[in-house]
């Protein structure tokens, strides 16, 4: 038992922590080379709206519309002359902006990013002034006399004392 | 004849829930005792006319009547049977029949439950809020979105189109809708019951026993219902993923996490008597987000792929959502005082305050899928143009949530209530923090790499150990006991949620996916899997032609993705052929817009290679064990004024 208490002593939680650390910078920092054409056509055909579609991307939609970008993309990639980005804002100017399922970071469209991180912000907040405050509340209270425990065991005793009848 | 029957079903239904809801409030304001033990007879009365108008819809769908509207948009006779069936909610018009169906049973099942307490004002305050909303819905079903309004006259010998071909392509289509509508309607029972305390001024604890099987039950059956949409939308739809974060996706989402922070937030409410407000705020969003996301979705404001259904209900159901959220606020602000809860929460490291966590999580999740969901219609009525909010966006926000979750499902359920010394945590962290180590080792021994799977695979290592801790110690006292009730089955749902949370990251970040060409009788080799195009083959039926790429996947089986084309519709449907396994599943699809010809000397084949997507089943599988068994009484309940858990604080002598 003792030398179960020893396992999970401090020093294993070192240990453990170097091993997560390592194991983490192993597998985040291996070159896996660049993507395949497919997945890089994927990849990106993801981030483009289907222009004639109900809410699909070009991935998931299999209309001609969305196979013609396809197309596009896969030539772009075939080509191996242009970022994704470029390809993207290729796809941008002959569809206008609106086929780009990414909002942009700045004017109105900054909004559904800034919003979410605002929500973040007042949720942490309220959060810790409701700690603060029943902090607050608790060490006003004091600590528990005995003769609070006294009445928390009686309402016991009678509590056990109507179960038992 | 099924018109008139059908009518009469939900003239019925709607005369007996208004009447029943009137006449039970009369009762209770008026203390009319007698007439409060008939209020149950009225849920009796609206079971029997929404069963009626199902059967006669359901008679004119199978018997091809018509002289209905809806049968003529819907209905066919080359239909198979239980496609026919399911072709009831595949427009509008039956969806809400659906909803209506459901309510009912619902209703008619909390009456049964609390027959012997109807004069309980409690009880009949929620059977007045349950006949409210089947009145609601009722309506609508019998004006503006009638399933029985007559139709056009059609010419002798004319046949329908039957339902949209992508409902008539996969037997799941039987089993999602029903499943998330019993989820979404579910919810009415604990809505209807948290209205009744605040009317009532019960506010305490009581409600909430009261409902808790029926919130968990609700629960249970929402997730499954979404699972297996995205099942159907892996067999189905041909782009090989399960979530597209569509918007009618979304809708079934935002309950599901309100619902969730409620389950979760609700234990805080029963052992310690707080977080009132907040446990009546989550169950009203729940249910109102139901409607709305109805709204959303059926009124056509916002476009999605699901939009089968659309039609002409957007005013009602708007003014519906609006008045659910003003009396629910109203009866809230009235009752505040009544609300504020005695008790305080000690310390952030404490079981209560990793449900109150939990609950800020997922209230930002819900923030950010309805902001995203909704977005577009905002920048339409600012800026007047038009935008699109797609997977990217969603996909980027929720994965960080999702990662803050998995860590608070493995740190939660070893806290104390009250709060926790770091001796504690330490101790009970040990081996589940070892076995996120294991899962991140075994990761990267298989090849795993980028920071945010890695992250997750730990994670989700690290909840897994906890919760797993938390069952072995509970049947190590109880045996199999121990996976029964509240927390342990809980546990159960956790890891059923874990093993999908790591199927996601896996398949979201590992597949692979090449466009073949392949000629017939060669053998191309691909990912490490050979492919070999043996022929075509064809089904000629009344109903679809059915064109297959025969494909031999590693020299051992024929996988035939196919292409339907619906003769009635001359709609074409590419059909994947998908060969599953514990690691790996091989999807294989052909261009539904160019199937071959069956003399084809050449095939293109879109081959994705995803890794785990069985275990997403299997984790939904997992849960809803879990929810059963967490439904279950355990052996040891404890109540709210049990001690707890955290050592005592010194006393003060004197």
């Amino acid at each position: 038992m003792r030398r179960l208490k020893r396992l999970r002593s401090w020093p294993s939680w070192a240990a453990m922590f170097i091993a997560v650390v390592a194991l983490l910078a192993v597998g985040s920092t291996r070159d896996t080379g660049p993507l395949n054409p497919g997945d890089r056509i994927d990849s990106i055909s993801r981030r483009v709206a289907c222009p004639v579609c109900d809410g699909e991307s070009v991935f998931e939609s299999r209309n001609p519309a969305s196979e013609a970008i396809r197309a596009e993309i896969r030539a772009s990639v075939y080509d191996g002359t242009s970022t994704d980005d470029e390809i993207l804002a290729s796809i941008a100017n002959s569809y206008g902006g609106k086929v780009l399922l990414v909002p942009s970071s700045s004017g109105f469209d900054a909004l559904i990013w800034a919003l979410p991180a605002a929500g973040l912000m007042i949720g942490l907040v309220g959060l810790w002034f409701a700690f603060r405050r029943w902090r607050a509340e608790a060490a006003a209270l004091g600590l528990p006399s005995l003769d609070d425990y006294s009445l928390v065991e009686e309402a016991r005793q009678r509590r056990r004392g109507q179960e038992h009848e | 004849m099924s018109a008139a029957l059908g009518n009469a079903g939900l003239l019925v239904t709607l005369v007996a829930s208004s009447v029943g809801a009137l006449a039970t409030a009369v009762a209770i304001i008026g203390g009319n005792r007698r007439a409060l033990r008939q209020a149950p007879i009225y849920a009796a009365i609206i079971v029997g006319g929404a069963t009626l108008a199902v059967i006669a819809m359901q008679w004119a769908l199978f018997a091809r009547d018509y002289s209905i509207d809806f049968v003529q948009r819907v209905g066919s006779s080359t239909t198979p049977t239980l496609y026919n069936v399911a072709a009831m909610w595949s427009a509008l018009e039956g969806s809400i029949l659906l909803w209506v169906i459901v309510l009912a049973l619902f209703t008619g099942g909390g009456a049964l439950r609390f027959v012997r307490r109807r004069d309980d004002e409690l009880v009949a305050w929620a059977l007045v809020v349950m006949y409210v909303v089947m009145t609601f819905f009722a309506l609508v079903s019998f004006g503006p979105a009638s399933p029985f309004a007559p139709g056009a006259t059609v010419p002798v010998g004319f046949d329908g189109p039957g339902p949209n071909p992508l409902l008539q392509n996969h037997v799941l289509v039987l089993f999602h809708p029903p499943l998330l509508y019993l989820g979404y309607v579910g919810f009415t029972v604990p809505f209807a019951f948290a209205i009744a305390a605040l009317i009532t001024g019960r506010v305490g604890e009581g409600w909430l026993l009261e409902t808790r099987r029926w919130a968990l039950f609700s629960w249970g059956l929402l997730t499954i219902g979404i699972l297996l949409g995205g099942w159907w939308s892996y067999e189905v739809l041909g782009w090989s993923g399960v979530w597209a974060w569509d918007p009618v996706e979304n809708a079934s989402l935002l309950p599901w996490l309100t619902g969730t922070a409620y389950i979760h937030s609700v234990l805080v409410q029963q052992r310690r008597g707080m977080l009132r407000v907040w446990n009546l705020s989550l169950l009203v969003a729940t249910f109102a987000l139901t409607i709305l996301g109805t709204f959303l979705t059926r009124s056509g404001v916002i476009n999605s792929v699901h939009a089968f259904a659309a039609g002409e209900i957007d005013g009602y159901l708007l003014g519906f959502f609006g008045i659910v959220v003003v009396i629910s606020l109203g009866l809230i602000g009235w009752r505040g005082d009544a609300l504020r809860a005695p008790g305080r929460i000690d310390s952030p490291i404490s079981r209560e305050g990793a449900f109150l966590a939990n609950n800020v999580v997922f209230a930002l999740f819900a923030f950010i899928v309805l902001l995203g969901t909704v977005f577009p219609l905002l920048v339409e009525v600012f800026q007047d143009r038009q935008t699109v909010v797609g997977a990217p966006y969603f996909d980027r926000l929720s994965m960080p949530i999702g990662l803050i979750l998995l860590f608070l499902m493995a740190v939660a359920p070893v806290l104390p209530w009250r709060t926790a010394s770091a001796g504690t945590l330490r101790d009970r962290l040990f081996w589940p923090a070892w076995c996120g180590v294991a899962a991140l080792a075994v990761a990267v021994a298989v090849g795993a790499d980028r920071l945010a799977p890695l992250v997750a695979f730990m994670l989700g290592g690290f909840a897994g150990g906890a919760a797993g801790r938390q069952l072995v110690l509970a049947t190590r006292r109880q045996g199999l006991r121990g996976l029964v009730g509240r927390a342990n089955g809980g546990m159960l749902v956790h890891i059923g949620v874990i093993l999908i949370a790591v199927a996601l990251a896996a398949s979201n970040s590992y597949t692979h996916s090449a466009t073949l060409t392949i000629e017939r009788g060669e053998r191309v080799e691909w990912a490490g899997h050979s492919f070999e195009f043996v022929g075509v083959s064809t089904e000629v039926t009344a109903r679809a032609d059915v064109v297959m790429a025969d494909v031999l996947l590693d020299d051992s089986k024929v996988y035939a993705p196919a292409v339907t084309t619906y003769l009635q519709q001359g709609m074409t449907v590419p059909t994947p052929s998908v060969r599953s396994g514990f690691t790996s599943d091989v999807y294989l699809t052909i261009d539904g817009n160019d199937p071959p010809a069956i003399d084809a000397d050449e095939i293109v084949l879109r081959v994705f290679v995803k890794p785990m997507v069985l275990w997403l089943w299997i984790g939904g599988a997992v849960m809803a064990i879990g929810t059963v068994l967490s439904a279950l009484p355990s052996k040891r309940s404890r109540r709210p004024t049990d001690p707890t858990s955290a050592p005592m604080p010194e006393m003060q002598h004197g």
